[in-house]
């Protein structure tokens, strides 16, 4: 969680992760932020983010980010 | 059938009345019956193609979730695999949806390509073979069926969303054969996903008086937008765009000016009819417009001006691409050897150049939409880039994003840029545009009178309900920055001034309308 945080800190420092929700529906990240941070996300945790994993149901919340790398770490996806 | 005529009226009430008259069971039945009706009465010879792709598009998406269940039961019942095999057997499953994908995907792209872009592509290869002193074929004359490029659009969207997992395979055909062919959509739009359009198609409605009342203000609205505004502005355009090398720059500039209104009226105006026609049933169909022409940025105007489409890009072009593991790597790389800002910035870039020339090409076979696309495309690309330089200037000289001139320069600047955009495939060739471009910013002659001006003026009566309209238009894109024009109207006005609105609105398009003269209602959007 601490590299995620870091990662998410390094594209908006402005933001507090503890209790944002809506990354996503609230457009605090556009397109172009949201590709930079899978690709940070895929690097620093080696996994491979697809189209499928793109739902804001994921990427709302640094929690949300977290639980969906542990499962694609443990092969649930 | 066109849309403003008694006849699209007629079948609208038949339909109101239907829809509410029977069981509510049988309301999707009804919407099916009105939609397969509508598209038939558009030519019968186009039946067949949305047959086909609303069929194979069926038959893949269930096929997937059938795979998918099978999986789940499979490994549900083979708890003791090992997790290698669980995951070569995962893959294998795999393959086979994709495989699945791809040929639907490629069968009815395939189709898309093949009526929309073989005059086009044929009239390159003759014109290079004409190099050479030969010629390909000029023979082949496919007519486009009616709404391809939409509900080609709509059913890719939802193949894509069940292959991702993102929604349920739907295994009724007909419930399917629905969502490809619901009429409001289907001359121009919106491509709706089908996660939100499937639980407004197939839940059951009640008749409501506020969604009647509102609904039917709605499409006065539409009707007024496109016969008094967008109707009496496309004589005026055709005659700038076709004589543009004899008219003065101002005139051909004012040209340009009237064909953004007339885009705009034309295609939200068909909209609101059908937003309208929509919410009477008490179905909430896909938004395309808010207020666009209020952008600050190219960026920010395309998320506001045909909004769906511009979803679609994101979805199923835009994010697909940027995050293709090829794409992936070459950021990666890319940050390792030429910087971080850089690496960060390619995959993006170069997805943004595919989804615009992809836009470009979506909207007409042609040069100049290409190059529309790609200007489009060049300069959301270059904000991009440019994003914190920007932000150092701005900080240097003291502006403040929030300030009202700032803002209003960033709106009349980007409203300016689309026009210009705009009209560049819409004169005739790419040439013819670009002379068009040239004309406005070379020919500097003042003219001595309005006639000089407005050479293609027929009367002043239709100038003034045009410019009336704008106005109007103007107007209630400003109020509709805090609410809906009707609830600040219920709020504020009461019940008969609100009716005599109304009614005066109606009179107003009886009085000054234009009716169109070619099938479906001649609007703009119907064409792509």
């Amino acid at each position: 969680m601490e590299e995620l945080l870091e990662i998410l800190n390094d594209l908006n420092p402005d933001v507090d992760y503890e209790t944002e929700e809506r990354l996503i529906d609230g457009k605090v990240y556009d397109s172009f932020k949201i590709i930079t941070l899978i690709s940070m996300i895929s690097d620093t945790f080696d996994i491979e983010l697809g189209p499928e994993h793109l739902i804001p149901e994921n990427f709302n919340s640094a929690k949300a980010m977290w639980e969906m790398i542990q499962r694609i770490q443990e092969g649930e996806e | 059938m066109s849309i403003l005529s008694v006849g699209f009226l007629l079948f609208a009430v038949g339909l109101i009345i239907l829809y509410f008259a029977l069981p509510k069971r049988f309301q999707w039945w009804v919407l099916l019956v009105f939609s397969l009706g509508f598209y038939a009465l558009g030519g019968l010879r186009n039946l067949p193609f949305i047959l086909l792709t609303s069929l194979s598009v069926w038959g893949a998406a269930l096929y997937i979730r059938r795979n998918n269940e099978a999986q789940k039961a499979y490994l549900k019942e083979h708890k003791e695999l090992s997790k290698e095999e669980k995951t070569a057997y995962k893959a294998e499953r795999k393959r086979r949806r994709k495989l699945a994908m791809l040929l639907c995907l490629l069968l009815n792209l395939g189709i898309l390509c093949a009526m929309k872009y073989v005059h086009f592509l044929l009239a390159q290869a003759n014109a290079l073979a004409g190099l050479f002193g030969g010629s390909v074929t000029d023979a082949v004359r496919w007519i486009v069926p009616l709404g391809i490029s939409f509900y080609t659009f709509q059913s890719v969207g939802y193949l894509l969303d069940v292959y991702w997992g993102k929604c349920e395979a739907q295994p009724n055909y007909l419930k399917s054969l629905l969502f490809t062919s619901f009429f409001p959509q289907i001359i121009q739009g919106p491509i709706s996903a089908y996660k939100e359009l499937s639980g407004e198609l197939f839940r059951e409605h009640d008749l409501d008086y506020h969604n009647f009342s509102w609904g039917a203000q709605r499409m006065l609205w539409g009707f007024f937008k496109k016969m008094v505004v967008a109707n009496i502005l496309s004589p005026y355009v055709a005659s700038v765009f076709a004589n543009y090398s004899g008219y003065s720059g101002i005139t051909t500039f004012i040209g340009a000016l009237c064909y953004s209104a007339q885009i705009y009226a034309d295609f939200s105006g068909y909209m609101d009819i059908m937003c309208g026609l929509c919410q009477i049933l008490g179905i909430r169909l896909t938004e395309n417009f808010e207020r666009p022409y209020f952008s600050k940025s190219v960026a920010e105007y395309w998320r506001r001006w045909h909004m769906s489409l511009g979803v679609w890009f994101k979805n199923y072009v835009y994010y697909p691409m940027a995050m293709a593991k090829w794409n992936q790597r070459l950021g990666k790389t890319a940050r390792q050897k030429l910087g971080r800002a850089f690496g960060d910035y390619l995959p993006a870039t170069i997805a943004l150049v595919a989804t615009w020339l992809a836009t470009g090409l979506w909207h007409g076979a042609s040069w100049g939409y290409i190059a529309w696309g790609g200007l489009n495309g060049l300069f959301i690309i270059f904000s991009m880039w440019m994003e914190k330089p920007f932000a150092k200037w701005k900080k240097g000289l003291h502006i403040r994003e929030d300030a009202w001139l700032w803002r209003a320069f960033q709106v009349i600047r980007t409203f300016l840029l689309v026009t210009l955009i705009k009209v560049l495939p819409e004169v005739g060739s790419l040439r013819d545009g670009l002379g068009l471009w040239k004309r406005i910013f070379t020919e500097h002659s003042l003219p001595h009178s309005l006639g000089e001006l407005l050479p293609f003026l027929d009367s002043y009566r239709n100038l003034a309900a045009a410019l009336f309209g704008i106005g109007l238009m103007f107007l209630v894109s400003l109020l509709q920055r805090k609410e809906p024009v009707r609830a600040r109207m219920e709020r504020k006005l009461p019940y008969p001034v609100r009716m005599a609105v109304f009614v005066l609105l109606f009179f107003l398009i009886l009085y000054f309308g234009v009716p169109a003269s070619g099938g479906l209602g001649d609007f703009m959007y119907a064409e792509f």
